[in-house]
């Protein structure tokens, strides 16, 4: 149970003269929700950007499944098995929301042009194969019967949760969700809460980022802070939400302490 | 009016089987017959005057609306602006041209090797290109295809600005004669590629490549974050758009008997990226249309002599004005490409 799927070491990301992140550690066990949270401007989406293979770290090792991942091609990672949401909903709009997980699930087709145009048995059978898988992620996150809606006419809460649905639909054992409850109303957070937590019993490992505290305080099995880029704490929920340099970090030092 | 395209979609979504295929047919039939068209009274204000209309169904209507397809393929499924796509119809022409007067090999034996040609100059140009985007893709494939005309036309041993003639016609085939006196034996080899273009298009459109293109269009980084090989697919998409536009250029080649560096301009980059807008970006339909549209009026209109591009410019200028997504524009729908009841068995 605890074996690491995802390890951080001394990772470090300088943009210019600006250091968004500085020497962390950090490690994500198979099957647990790790929530990542710190004030804006901490550096949790570097951190995503990073392990997805947008930006390159400066120094510092990313290890998934006990294998190095720096360099890879960002489609290669996903491949490998590590897909994440984004903050700002980037979904095909003009796509249904069945296309958007379908096209997720090609990640592992074998099915290529040349079989796709001659309509091979193996293509159409794949092609099959991912619809019926397609449909089942939809009904697992509970937006089935949006399938055949474009995703740009989807209401809001239903975009956010066909994010999830496509990451899932790669095949990922790991999701990266980047403020999933960006947006809810508090019933919609309960809601979503639920969801990753069936998310994370179906065998999945969810490395969150989030900002509200309710929800991370409710759903994740351990909690890590960033500030300014350093890693300020990482434990149990509720050790941390006593910790003083995460109080300190949200609320700052009070004046008379100097 | 505004969704054409979807009513016609929808009619064709309640026809059976054999209403669908009798339908097909009798289209074929119908395009088929055109050249024939200008024969009857009743059908005769198709003909156009000064040049004549079987060989203007060829050159430019059959060859435009061909490469229009191709076309399509890159700027409407992928959503890469190509400015060069006439490059590949000048490779196609040449190596008809050099590959037909300097050996015995004949049009039929030429046309693999022409798009072959046409395909690999794609990859070269694809692989170091299509990691650039939008306005500075637009800007090289500018570049690519000025340079493929300024070398034909500098390059003495393939003619230089005077071209290649005498280029011989193609063998008949199925009792079919080629040569200047039977344009429509041509039209119909065209209206074969057409068809087996749109078969192709549709083909990839609604399984793995199609949703790639797709994706990649809508958010290309997104795209490569959701494990969609970006670079992969835009390369193939460049590359079966230079197939069909080398196949054109082989035939035209063939057709016109002599080709010179003058007939692979800009212009012609151009005119074939209006068919695809003014017909209606990523829809074949409309791209058929816009192809048809804009090679034929031009040639419809040719008793007005100078103002003829005058008003072809206005026409063009008013259709785009009313509708801005083309005459049938890309069909917006929602649904599935493979409904629960094709699936069989999960119709609950």
């Amino acid at each position: 149970m605890t074996e690491k799927i995802l390890e951080l070491k001394n990772l470090t990301k300088n943009f210019g003269g600006v250091v968004a992140l500085n020497d962390v550690n950090l490690h994500v066990n198979k099957q647990e929700i790790l929530a990542l949270i710190g004030p804006n401007g901490a550096g949790k989406t570097t951190v995503f950007n990073m392990i997805t293979g947008v930006y390159q770290p400066t120094s510092g090792e990313i290890i998934f499944n006990n294998k190095s991942i720096v360099g890879k091609k960002r489609f290669e990672i996903t491949k490998g098995g590590i897909a994440r949401t984004f903050q700002n909903i980037r979904l095909w709009g003009d796509m249904t929301a069945l296309e958007n997980v379908l096209t997720a699930t090609d990640v592992h087709s074998k099915s290529g042009l040349v079989g796709s145009l001659f309509g091979s048995i193996r293509s159409r059978k794949t092609e099959k194969e991912a619809t019926v898988k397609a449909h089942e992620i939809l009904e697992f996150i509970g937006i089935d019967e949006y399938g055949d809606r474009l995703a740009k006419n989807l209401p809001y809460g239903v975009q956010r949760r066909l994010e999830i649905a496509r990451a899932m639909g790669t095949g990922a054992e790991l999701l990266l969700l980047d403020e999933p409850a960006a947006g809810f109303n508090p019933a919609e957070k309960v809601e979503l809460g639920n969801t990753i937590k069936k998310i994370r019993d179906a065998g999945y490992t969810v490395l969150l980022i989030e900002h509200d505290m309710s929800l991370i305080m409710g759903i994740s099995d351990r909690v890590a802070v960033l500030d300014f880029g350093v890693k300020i704490a990482d434990d149990l929920p509720s050790v941390v939400q006593n910790d003083s340099k995460v109080i300190e970090a949200y609320l700052g030092v009070p004046t008379d302490a100097s | 009016m505004s969704n054409l395209r979807d009513q016609g979609a929808e009619f064709w979504a309640k026809w059976d089987r054999p209403r669908r295929v009798t339908f097909v047919i009798a289209s074929i039939a119908v395009a088929a017959s055109l050249p024939f068209a200008g024969n009857f009274s009743i059908t005769n204000i198709l003909n156009t005057p000064i040049s004549s209309y079987q060989d203007v169904l060829v050159y430019p209507v059959g060859m435009f609306v061909l490469m229009a397809l191709g076309l399509n393929i890159v700027v409407g499924k992928s959503g890469m602006l190509d400015l060069g796509y006439v490059a590949f119809f000048a490779i196609g022409a040449y190596s008809m041209a050099i590959l037909g007067t300097h050996t015995h090999l004949n049009m039929w034996e030429i046309f693999p090797i022409g798009i072959a040609l046409a395909m690999f100059a794609g990859v070269l140009l694809g692989i170091p290109t299509l990691r650039l985007r939008g306005d500075y893709l637009a800007i090289v494939t500018m570049g690519f295809g000025e340079i493929v005309r300024i070398t034909a036309l500098n390059t003495q041993k393939i003619g230089g600005p005077n071209g290649i003639a005498n280029i011989p016609s193609p063998p008949s085939l199925f009792g079919l004669k080629f040569n200047i006196s039977h344009p429509n034996s041509f039209f119909w080899v065209v209206l074969v590629l057409i068809l087996l273009t749109i078969w192709m298009i549709r083909r990839l459109s609604i399984r793995r490549p199609g949703r790639a293109w797709e994706a990649i269009r809508q958010d290309e980084d997104a795209a490569e974050l959701m494990g969609v090989p970006t670079l992969k697919y835009k390369i193939w998409s460049f590359v079966l758009g230079a197939g069909v536009g080398g196949a054109a250029g082989v035939v035209y080649a063939s057709k016109a008997i002599f080709i010179s560096p003058d007939a692979f301009t800009f212009n012609i980059s151009v005119l074939i990226l209006s068919c695809v807008v003014f017909g209606g970006i990523g829809n074949i339909w409309g791209v058929v249309l816009g192809g048809v549209f804009l090679a034929y009026l031009p040639e419809r209109i040719r008793f007005i002599s100078n103002a003829r591009q005058l008003v072809f410019g206005i026409v063009l200028v008013l259709v785009m004005n009313f509708r801005p997504d083309g005459i049938l524009p890309r069909k917006k729908r929602e649904k599935a490409l493979l409904t629960k009841d094709d699936l069989g068995g999960k119709n609950d």
